[in-house]
């Protein structure tokens, strides 16, 4: 009895110290993460005083000593004496701010998030590893590895990385990391392939040939080719009509056989993100200084901590200012003493479906071009946090991953089941090539030479030097097609379906100082149709790049604060057009909220201001309308998705077709709705879902409160780490493209100069660091929501008079 | 073991505590603190009956101050973010009660367990 009473008091505290190390479904382990020796209280930073502190630090790996300063903003300004020393420390100080993040989204890319967070991220991983990520990242990688230059950095970039993570222990690993409970691992040189690859998954994935073929198969081809056009009715095309080309076209190939393929049924709810950017530059005769200038805005999904991180890097034969991506070496987006570049998401098609007749269930071949065929198969294996782990076989035929097969449910409703993928995202590549090139440019033509080596994601690249040129490629690699090849899902039988070959770079669409004065791209259409290739038949809508380009045509004697009101421009420009088109022909309730509701459009200076009532209204009465035109035809079974008529399209249906019987909604059978009723209808319901939701009309309805953009943190749901409800105008077909969930992710101008003093301007939002105990973690967030930019600090040698440097830190050979 | 402990008897206990556990926790894992905790109790004999109380007290006072005095040294907007995770209404002070009762529960359990090795053989 007694032994029982001195053993049971044991084992209750062994039992509570148990269940406290460890974390139980998504409560973390709270003894390690609430003790104030170990846990989050060990992260809380102490904010840096105006002071400049000094620091020195041993880390293995360099070969000579590095020279760090960090600016008020947090921002590191690198001098090393060789190329290998500048990425060690890139590593080094990018995982000192953003190791969590770093590890995060390659584990993401890598279909490895199941190891942290256990079963439920199985179906992204499973997605993730279907679509060829790894695949995808192990190819390129072997393209990186041809070019000995990209080789060392990779190298020297990981290893400042596994510099800074063996300096770690337990107690100082960054939050996250103490509240999913787990450990990082070793970086490796393939990580920042697979990071760089994932860009391919956020900006060049989007597929619609799904939903496109099953339109065919409702509708047919002559309805699908009219409400699904292969070119804009209004458009401004990204390289200006009339530019001279300089190239021989080489032939193009021979149309598939005529094809309409299965089509087929899911539920799976698609997210269809707002994601497009804007880039534009000018030329000296348009600017008060006389050289160009240069402003990009890329739209990505709004994050913490944030997608972008500011360095300047500088060493012999380099000395570049710009944002990085944590995982991958190099500026991505930035400038240096002569030429400044940005990039822009190109919309062109680079995926495409094969429909896949296997010879039996074994899946060991399959029929093509007239025979059987052997598939190769990789297996994947999942390490599942609690769980056993599964290996899964992922067959390829020739054209690339069978992603589903036929009697699988897919992950998101655009993918088909039974087809093989084809996509630009598995090619050898090498874009950290052009990277390192154009960190170093000093000139068009070298520009132009580091653009050569880059695949995907395609971008528009937009340039300027300070000798005076402005230019922008079209630039990626583009499949070889025949017209409209890969609007549909394609026969995986026919070998005229296949991809035969690439578009020759030099063919890409480019131009170079054009008469009128300035390049923009706002992911609109790349070229007009007498571009002799076919690229894509859908883009991003046209509204962005029209507004700039009208913008820019009109304005002269520009300077940086002019560039920065177009970046925050909120003119609705498809207001323009559709708001008396609606207001003609809607016959509204008279009086009460309705009235003012038409007073309110009515006063509406057609600006998605923050505190607009007037966007509010139109926004949704729009949303609503496609939804009142459409979805009677094209949503109507959930278990067939469709894409729906772009508005573009409905427009022109508005103006010239008031009869046609689209307008009619077939799910009411004895009544057929003129454009009459489906307007004013319309508006009806949209005014009764704002007074639903924000009650009688007033300041309840500013566009700011019904739009709610947010930036959340990387983990879902963790709204305590994340600034929600943040006061901005804009919208989806915006300048200012700030929606609820995405946004301009970097705001830069750059204005060039002779001397090689360029001025630039720029902010994200967010914060430097990644660690939300740092003052650095979001205190850029409010310069960036009041659309102000902050000053970049572009130095020659570590030193500064105008007292902007707060802390320096030496980076030593550690023996 | 019926030994009543005079007052200050029980401060030099917490004191020690304190300090030991203060120590541990810089350099040793989180959890030594009650396994220190209860080798003290063990050797310094001290009754089952107060061996909960005076742990507890122990590792309140020292997780709580200690993530007061961290807070004050390091000011940031972590713990208000944390005490919006928990949830606790973003409360900071509830934050510190929280790191207190922890600290205490784990350092009276494995106290009084120290006790019982001792006594109840």
């Amino acid at each position: 009895m007694k032994y029982i009473k001195s053993i049971f008091p044991l084992a209750l505290a062994i039992i509570w110290t148990y269940a406290l190390h460890n974390s139980w479904g998504t409560l973390p382990p709270l003894g390690k993460l609430m003790s104030p020796f170990h846990g989050f209280w060990v992260n809380a930073e102490v904010p840096e005083s105006a002071e400049l502190s000094e620091e020195n630090l041993q880390i293995p790996g360099l070969e000579k000593t590095v020279t760090v300063v960090y600016d008020e903003m947090g921002i590191p300004h690198v001098f090393a004496e060789n190329d290998h020393d500048l990425y060690v420390a890139q590593g080094y100080l990018t995982a000192k701010d953003r190791l969590w993040q770093m590890e995060f989204q390659t584990h993401f890319a890598g279909g490895r998030i199941s190891e942290i967070v256990g079963e439920k991220g199985m179906v992204s991983d499973q997605f993730q590893r279907r679509m060829g990520a790894v695949y995808g990242a192990e190819k390129s990688f072997e393209g990186m590895k041809e070019d000995p230059k990209a080789t060392e950095t990779l190298q020297a970039y990981s290893d400042g990385v596994n510099a800074y993570i063996e300096s770690l222990t337990e107690r100082n690993y960054p939050l996250e990391y103490k509240l999913l409970n787990y450990a990082p691992e070793k970086w490796t040189p393939i990580k920042s392939a697979l990071f760089l690859k994932n860009m391919s998954f956020v900006l060049a994935s989007g597929t619609d040939d799904l939903k496109m073929t099953n339109i065919l198969r409702k509708y047919g081809k002559k309805v699908a080719e009219d409400l699904f056009p292969n070119y804009p009715f209004v458009e401004s095309p990204i390289i200006p009509v009339g530019t001279p080309k300089d190239f021989k076209p080489v032939p193009i190939p021979e149309s598939p056989i005529d094809f309409i393929g299965l089509g087929s049924a899911m539920k799976t709810p698609e997210k269809d993100p707002n994601i497009g950017s804007n880039n534009w530059a000018v030329s000296g005769n348009k600017t008060v200084s006389g050289l160009p200038m240069l402003a990009n805005d890329p739209h990505l999904t709004l994050s913490l901590p944030s997608i972008w991180y500011q360095m300047q890097l500088v060493a012999p034969g380099v000395n570049v200012y710009g944002s990085t991506m944590p995982g991958t070496p190099n500026v991505i987006v930035g400038f240096n003493k002569n030429v400044a570049w940005g990039v822009t998401n190109v919309g062109s098609d680079i995926l495409d479906w094969y429909q896949v007749k296997f010879k039996d269930a074994s899946k060991a071949e399959y029929w093509h071009d007239g025979k059987w065929k052997k598939t190769t198969m990789r297996i994947e294996k999942f390490n599942i946090k609690g769980k056993e782990s599964f290996v899964d076989t992922v067959f390829f035929t020739h054209h690339g991953p069978v992603v589903y097969l036929s009697h699988e449910k897919p992950f998101k409703s655009n993918i088909p089941v039974g087809h093989a993928l084809r996509w630009i995202a598995h090619e050898k590549s090498q874009e950290l090539t052009t990277f390192y090139k154009l960190n170093r440019a000093a000139n068009y033509a070298d520009y132009a030479q580091a653009l050569t080596y880059y695949s995907a994601p395609a971008q528009n690249f937009i340039f300027a030097s300070n000798q005076g040129d402005i230019a922008l490629w079209v630039n990626g690699k583009f499949p070889l097609k025949s017209y409209t090849q890969g609007k549909y899902l394609l026969d995986g039988t026919d070998p005229k379906a296949d991809w035969t070959g690439f578009i020759p770079q030099s063919h890409n669409p480019h131009a170079k100082n054009p008469v009128r004065g300035f390049l923009s791209s706002a992911n609109q259409s790349s070229v007009d149709p007498s571009y002799p290739y076919y690229m894509g038949w859908q883009y991003a809508p046209s509204e962005r790049g029209r507004r700039i380009n009208e913008r820019l045509e009109a304005m002269s004697k520009i300077t940086m604060d002019s560039l920065r009101g177009l970046q925050n421009d909120n003119f609705n420009i498809r207001a323009r057009t559709l708001l008396p088109l609606l207001m003609a022909k809607l016959k509204s309730p008279a009086g009460g909220v309705y009235g003012q509701a038409v007073n309110e459009l009515q006063r509406w200076n057609l600006q998605n201001a923050a505190d607009s009532k007037g966007a509010t209204i139109f926004e949704n009465w729009v949303l609503l309308l496609h939804e009142a035109i459409w979805a009677d035809d094209f949503s109507a079974d959930e278990n067939v998705p469709m894409n729906s008529p772009s508005m573009d399209r409905t427009i022109k249906m508005m103006q010239d077709e008031p009869q046609s019987a689209w307008w009619d909604n077939v799910k009411t059978k004895n009544k057929k709705e003129s454009m009459e009723e489906i307007i004013s209808g319309s508006f009806k319901a949209s005014i009764d879902t704002l007074v639903k939701k924000h009650g009688p009309l007033g300041s309840e309805w500013a566009w700011y409160k019904h739009k709610q953009t947010g930036i959340r943190h990387l983990i879902p749901g963790m709204d305590a780490l994340s600034r929600l409800n943040i006061p901005m105008g804009g919208g989806g077909t915006i300048v200012n493209a700030t929606t609820t969930k995405t946004g301009p992710s970097w705001r830069m101008i750059v204005e060039l100069s002779k001397e090689g003093r360029p001025k630039a301007h720029g902010v994200y939002p967010g914060g430097q660091s990644g660690n939300p105990g740092s003052a650095h973690y979001d205190d850029l967030i409010d310069t960036w929501a009041k659309g102000e930019l902050r000053s970049l600090l572009y130095l020659e040698k570590p030193e500064d008079a105008t007292g902007r440097l707060r802390k320096k830190i030496i980076l030593s050979i550690k023996k | 073991m019926k030994k009543s402990l005079s007052f200050s008897y029980q401060v030099a206990i917490v004191l020690v505590m304190v300090v030991i556990g203060a120590i541990s926790g810089l350099y040793l894992p989180w959890y030594t603190l009650g396994i220190l905790f209860a080798l003290l109790a063990y050797i310094l004999r001290i009754p089952t009956g107060r061996a909960f109380a005076l742990g507890l007290v122990s590792g309140f006072l020292l997780w709580a101050v200690s993530a007061f005095w961290i807070d004050g040294q390091h000011p940031s907007s972590l713990p208000e973010r944390m005490a919006h995770l928990f949830p606790l209404g973003g409360s900071v002070v509830g934050l510190y009660i929280v790191t207190g009762v922890l600290g205490g529960l784990t350092g009276g359990l494995w106290a009084w367990a120290g006790a019982n090795l001792r006594f109840n053989k």
